[in-house]
């Protein structure tokens, strides 16, 4: 057995000798990506599919660049093909060893083409989960345990795929699968809001980005808006995200564009597409539109708030004016 | 009396299948694409009081904001009842809260597997595979704990085989008596196939796979004509009913107004 990111032990070691003291951690996209996220780290990677995914750090990460990368997460889109697009492009700037998950591709907006040239070249090592099982290795790492039993998908050549094991459950006699904990050296995640001290408030559904801040050995935020603590304090039982799992806070608003926000935007769904063309043309052979792709939004933008710059106004406007309205406003919308 | 759409497409007749096989009032854990139509149609039609569970947290909800374009869209959590993450939502199907899951897959084989992880040789092959695909997802989660599960996909040959390259989310395995059971398996497995081309059950014994009707405009011969594999066929197969004008109407007008799911061609 080999353990990626921390073993338990580690884990555990790592958070006694931690600062878990109540302070001001509001930094930079720049700050915060120099200070935890390493050459060689796991990253867990928050969100699902392209929901909340953390595109302002992986713009980051891109821009400073990373190597010999595992990138651990449930179901995602945006952030691993960004990334994986980066180390199609440029290997020497950007390189991911070994990805740990379960989905990699859009949904509606179909199959990730950088995963497949990456794939099915042999050029990154590939662990199949199920979305349970990724879900699941998080929460053992959240709950201080090394393995969590499960009981899917028990029989699937996913079980023959990856670390897990299968046993005769000693109380019932039954076979149980034995999924083990996944405890990543950094966690990146987008929020809607969080205070200064890293307590974070999610709204609609949490996906696994609780429990992959509190199994992770640092956890970096970025958030829609910074709320003073007080509308932290005044009710606790929102916050979802405790302040002592965080390290670095940064206010990204749009920080999940083109992916959607609940709550805040819907997809950026000219952009999605723009980009999903531009990758499929890579893997047919043709780079120019993806390089230009890189070049336009990431690697000449000078931060995140550039990159948003960069994006036309009334992209930005329908994203917001989609979400979180009834379908006749919707469809108001959609006629304009 | 029915008035039945004049014309429409195999996808569009599939869609309304899968709506059609969604009883009331019982609980769905829908997958990603066609399940997300066929759901938000029974919901507007013979089934208001589904309740549907999506992975990423949702449960419960009413699709009345548009149709979601992922199960993690915030259109999911619409009038949603309870509303966590995914880790809650597998739980509710591993503790046996979930009537039917309802999934798609790239490929099935006779007893009801399905791969959606990749094409080629596994596991000798797993490393540098001639197709890449995106993976399980939940739908291995779903196929297993689920207390049975509806499939949903297009009727190609190149999609039902006798051997998949993959096992992602299991059916009845080799079709031998207990082997869900002894794979620690909770779930009694696939219920329907509901295809472009028929509605699909499995033999009682055998667990193999059966046409139980055709639909409109296909006949026995045309359906195994576009399976990989010989199928079963029901002594009382009879032929689907077609889609109703309203049906087509809500998919285009109510649903799918953008084609997100509905348009895309389906290559014969």
């Amino acid at each position: 057995m080999y353990w990626t990111g921390l073993s338990p032990d580690e884990a555990r070691e790592s958070l006694a000798n931690k600062d878990k003291s109540k302070k001001d951690k509001r930094m930079t996209l720049s700050q915060a990506v120099r200070s935890f996220v390493s050459d060689g780290a796991n990253i867990g990677i928050g969100g699902f599919v392209n929901s909340r995914q953390p595109l302002a750090l992986v713009h980051e990460v891109i821009r400073q660049g990373r190597k010999d990368l595992i990138l651990s997460f449930q179901s995602a889109g945006l952030a691993p093909e960004l990334l994986a697009g980066a180390m199609a492009l440029f290997p020497d700037r950007l390189h991911i060893r070994r990805l740990e998950f379960a989905y990699f591709a859009h949904e509606y907006a179909g199959i990730s083409p950088i995963f497949r040239y990456l794939a099915e070249n042999g050029m990154v090592a590939v662990e199949d989960w199920s979305n349970y099982n990724m879900s699941a290795r998080f929460k053992a790492g959240a709950m201080g345990l090394p393995f969590l039993p499960v009981r899917s998908p028990l029989g699937s050549d996913i079980m023959k795929s990856n670390r897990s094991r299968t046993m005769e459950c000693p109380f019932t006699g039954r076979t149980i699968g034995l999924i083990p904990a996944s405890h990543p050296n950094v966690a990146l995640i987008h929020v809607q809001e969080a205070d200064m001290y890293g307590n974070c408030r999610i709204k609609g559904q949490t996906f696994t980005c609780p429990e992959i801040a509190m199994a992770s050995q640092h956890t970096v935020i970025t958030c829609e808006k910074l709320v003073e603590h007080e509308v932290v304090t005044a009710a606790p039982a929102r916050t979802s995200i405790p302040f002592f799992a965080v390290d670095a806070v940064v206010e990204v608003p749009f920080g999940a564009f083109p992916a959607m926000c609940h709550d805040c935007y819907y997809f950026g769904q000219g952009h999605i597409a723009m980009l999903r063309q531009a990758a499929e043309e890579f893997r047919k052979g043709n780079k120019a539109g993806l390089e230009s792709y890189y070049d336009k939004f990431i690697l000449s933008a000078k931060d995140f708030d550039d990159y948003i710059g960069r994006i036309p106004y009334k992209e930005l406007k329908l994203a917001r004016q989609m979400e979180s309205r009834s379908l006749e406003l919707q469809k108001f919308v959609e006629s304009c | 009396m029915a008035c039945h759409a004049e014309s429409f497409t195999p996808q569009e007749m599939l869609i309304v299948a899968g709506a059609r096989q969604l009883e009331d009032e019982k609980v769905v854990f829908v997958g990603t694409g066609l399940p997300m139509v066929s759901i938000t149609l029974a919901q507007l039609t013979h089934a208001p009081g589904i309740i549907p569970v999506f992975e990423a947290g949702a449960v419960g909800s009413s699709l009345i904001r548009g149709l979601p374009l992922s199960v993690g869209d915030s259109r999911t959590t619409c009038k949603a009842d309870y509303l966590q993450g995914l880790n809650a939502a597998f739980e509710l199907t591993q503790r046996g809260f979930i009537d039917y899951g309802f999934i798609g897959g790239a490929e099935i084989d006779p007893y009801g597997n399905l791969n959606s992880t990749m094409i080629g040789d596994f596991p000798v092959g797993y490393r540098k595979p001639g197709v890449r695909l995106p993976g399980s997802g939940g739908a291995g989660d779903m196929a297993c704990s689920c207390t049975q599960t509806l499939i949903i996909m297009a009727h190609e040959p190149r999609r039902f085989r006798r051997r998949l390259s993959y096992y992602t989310s299991m059916g009845y395995f080799d079709g031998s008596p207990d082997a869900r059971k002894k794979a620690g398996l909770q779930g009694k497995g696939p219920y329907r196939v509901i295809t472009t081309k028929a509605l699909m059950g499995f033999d009682e014994e055998t667990k193999y796979m059966k046409i139980l009707a055709t639909m409109p405009g296909e006949t026995v011969e045309s359906v195994q004509e576009a399976t990989g594999f010989e199928l079963m066929v029901d002594p009382d197969a009879y032929e689907y009913e077609p889609p109703l004008k309203e049906e087509i109407r809500l998919i285009h007008e109510a649903i799918d107004t953008q084609g997100y799911f509905v348009k895309r061609e389906i290559k014969q």
